[in-house]
């Protein structure tokens, strides 16, 4: 039987179980099952009856072909260009902004900058087809106008990668920039009035004042990065690929989609999903422990 | 008025390389959409101005039933799919910010658990296949129903409301529900606004499950999956029709000139909330966590 404190409780909290079950459920089929599922990645699908346990039959066959390696290679290739490239420029961005004494210009700049951060990749990649286009688009203009040949960027292999990297600073070095202006933002003022009082310039207070101050923003978000270092940007890649391009820029989790829904290849792409997901779950969780450790702030 | 120095002349100059990146190529697909199709040669790719200014795009695009019923399910999944993620993730973060409620370490802990362990694409469609939810629209509605990242945002945000107001309410005799419908949703407008636009942009956005999971049934298409197959993938049969049934219609058509167009309504609904969200997500962004 109930005692007293036990029929209160669920009096006052009982009603809180009721209003939360459906997002238990929820979670349970959306991202409980499957988990669950993915003992597929060790079976032999079959739509009728029961999947055969076969081990780590998948997991060979995965290794093992010639593809896997190129894909690999791809991944790794395309997520250290933009973690090299693309990490400095928000930075520079913040301190620019940062700098900006008209606030019209300032509000001007954020704004322009933040747009292309909330748009889809399919409405990105439709806009780059029409910038890159050889015939009407605005690069190969330019590239005219200088007296150079066109080129097809979008079909080849020389340029797509760069192309990738030009498209996701186009999509994410203004909005990043937020979280540093938010940092530099919280900097006491008088150090900078102090600074000045001793004739340091401007590139003196930014290299001395702000960037030490924002350092374990930035060490931080490097290292979150860091942790999602297998991902190399799916929804870019999926939008931009087409057949020419498709042995340098095919990553993990295209490949994966590729062999699993279009080749229905079940098994493999999921013992592909296994493999980058414990090498994922083991960046995450390092670069949480790290994160915490430097900024006290991890990631959750 | 200040002196003008070098450096901030400098500092504008790179700035503006900047903003014309961000805009430019925006600016001529805009361009590009509001020129007559006869026109089209003579826009040259750096142009931010339409040619012959004409609205035959527009009216081509928004006759198309492909695109037509595009926006219809959109705003239909948007609407019905962002009512039911606010309400699940308020709920959901009140429930769990409730601290002497039994188990909530434990529902705490399958949060991290979701957002450290991705599945991958392959087994949740066959989950959605076994449920018999493919070809449905509920499948999509419901994905991402609660969005656990924006659940901790909400949470971070309940749990800054003041102790002693909470204590002061149960003291008049609120019951939970009441905490919730007359202390905490009032007093969090804001915030939820902020998670209210998140879940607008994301499922106004959203192309890759809606292909997948609703690829059977073009009629239940977003717009972006008809965009994508239309703009990326360049389709131009089973959206458009051919260009034959076009031109009898309409006389010339150019079809970089449609695509532009397609492209812009589907950016319409972001520029026409853009103020908003600015706000709202720079705010978020400000004292949330995460980007």
């Amino acid at each position: 039987m109930l005692n007293v404190k036990q029929k209160k409780y669920i009096k006052e909290y009982g009603i809180l179980y009721v209003l939360i079950s459906p997002v238990i459920l929820f979670f349970f089929v959306y991202h409980i099952l499957p988990v669950i599922g993915m003992k597929i990645a060790f079976e032999d699908y079959r739509i009728i009856g029961d999947n055969i346990f076969v081990g780590l039959k998948h997991f060979k066959y995965l290794f093992s072909s010639p593809a896997f390696k190129t894909i690999i290679i791809n991944t790794l290739t395309l997520s250290f260009m933009k973690m090299i490239l693309l990490f400095p420029i928000p930075i520079m961005l913040s301190f620019l902004i940062n700098e900006v004494r008209n606030s019209k210009f300032r509000q001007f700049v954020q704004i322009s900058l933040y747009i292309p951060h909330f748009l889809s990749w399919v409405i990105i990649a439709g806009v780059w087809i029409s910038f890159l286009s050889p015939s009407y688009g605005a690069v190969n203009n330019l590239i005219r106008l200088v007296g150079g040949t066109e080129i097809d960027f979008l079909t080849s292999k020389d340029h797509i990668r760069w192309v990738l990297v030009a498209s996701e600073m186009w999509r994410s070095a203004g909005w990043d920039s937020i979280l540093y202006l938010a940092a530099i933002l919280k900097i006491d003022k008088c150090l900078y009035e102090a600074a000045t009082i001793d004739g340091a310039t401007k590139v003196q207070s930014a290299m001395y004042i702000t960037l030490p101050s924002i350092k374990s923003t930035i060490i931080t978000v490097f290292i979150l990065n860091l942790g999602f270092f297998m991902n190399a940007g799916f929804d870019q890649v999926f939008n931009f690929m087409n057949p020419s391009v498709l042995s340098v820029i095919d990553i993990l989790d295209t490949y994966t989609y590729r062999i699993g829904l279009e080749a229905g290849l079940y098994s493999v792409a999921t013992a592909s999903s296994v493999f980058k997901g414990v090498i994922g779950f083991f960046l995450i969780i390092g670069a949480h422990k790290i994160a915490k450790k430097i900024s006290g702030r991890g990631l959750w | 008025m200040k002196k003008v120095k070098l450096s901030d002349i400098v500092i504008g100059v790179v700035l503006m390389l900047f903003v014309i990146y961000a805009l430019q190529p925006i600016l001529n697909l805009l361009a590009l959409s509001f020129t007559h199709p006869d026109s089209v040669q003579e826009l040259n790719g750096l142009d931010i101005f339409p040619k012959k200014f004409s609205l035959l795009n527009y009216q081509f695009i928004l006759s198309n039933p492909s695109i037509v019923k595009g926006i219809f399910n959109s705003v239909l999944y948007t609407g019905i799919g962002v009512f039911i993620s606010v309400t699940f993730t308020v709920i959901a973060a009140f429930v769990l910010t409730r601290e002497k409620l039994i188990g909530r370490k434990l529902f705490i802990l399958i949060t991290v658990f979701i957002m450290v362990f991705e599945p991958g694409i392959v087994p949740e469609y066959l989950v959605m296949k076994d449920f018999g939810l493919l070809g449905s629209m509920w499948s999509i509605i419901l994905y991402k129903m609660v969005n656990v990242y924006y659940l901790i945002i909400m949470m971070r945000f309940f749990e800054d409301i003041p102790k002693s107001i909470v204590e002061a309410a149960l003291l008049d005799g609120a019951n939970q529900i009441k905490m919730l419908t007359r202390v905490f949703v009032p007093m969090s407008k804001p915030s939820i606004a902020t998670i209210t636009l998140f879940y607008s942009v994301y499922r106004w956005n959203e192309y890759f499950r809606s292909g997948i999971y609703l690829s059977s049934q073009p009629g239940k298409w977003p717009l972006q999956v008809v965009l994508r197959q239309f703009v990326v993938l360049e389709d131009t049969q089973a959206i458009v029709g051919g260009f034959n049934a076009m031109s009898q219609a309409y006389g010339s058509v150019n079809f970089e000139a449609l695509q532009a167009a397609a492209i812009i309504v589907g950016i319409i609904p972001i520029l026409l909330l853009y103020p908003i969200i600015l706000r709202y997500f720079t705010k978020g962004t400000f004292e949330g966590s995460i980007k």
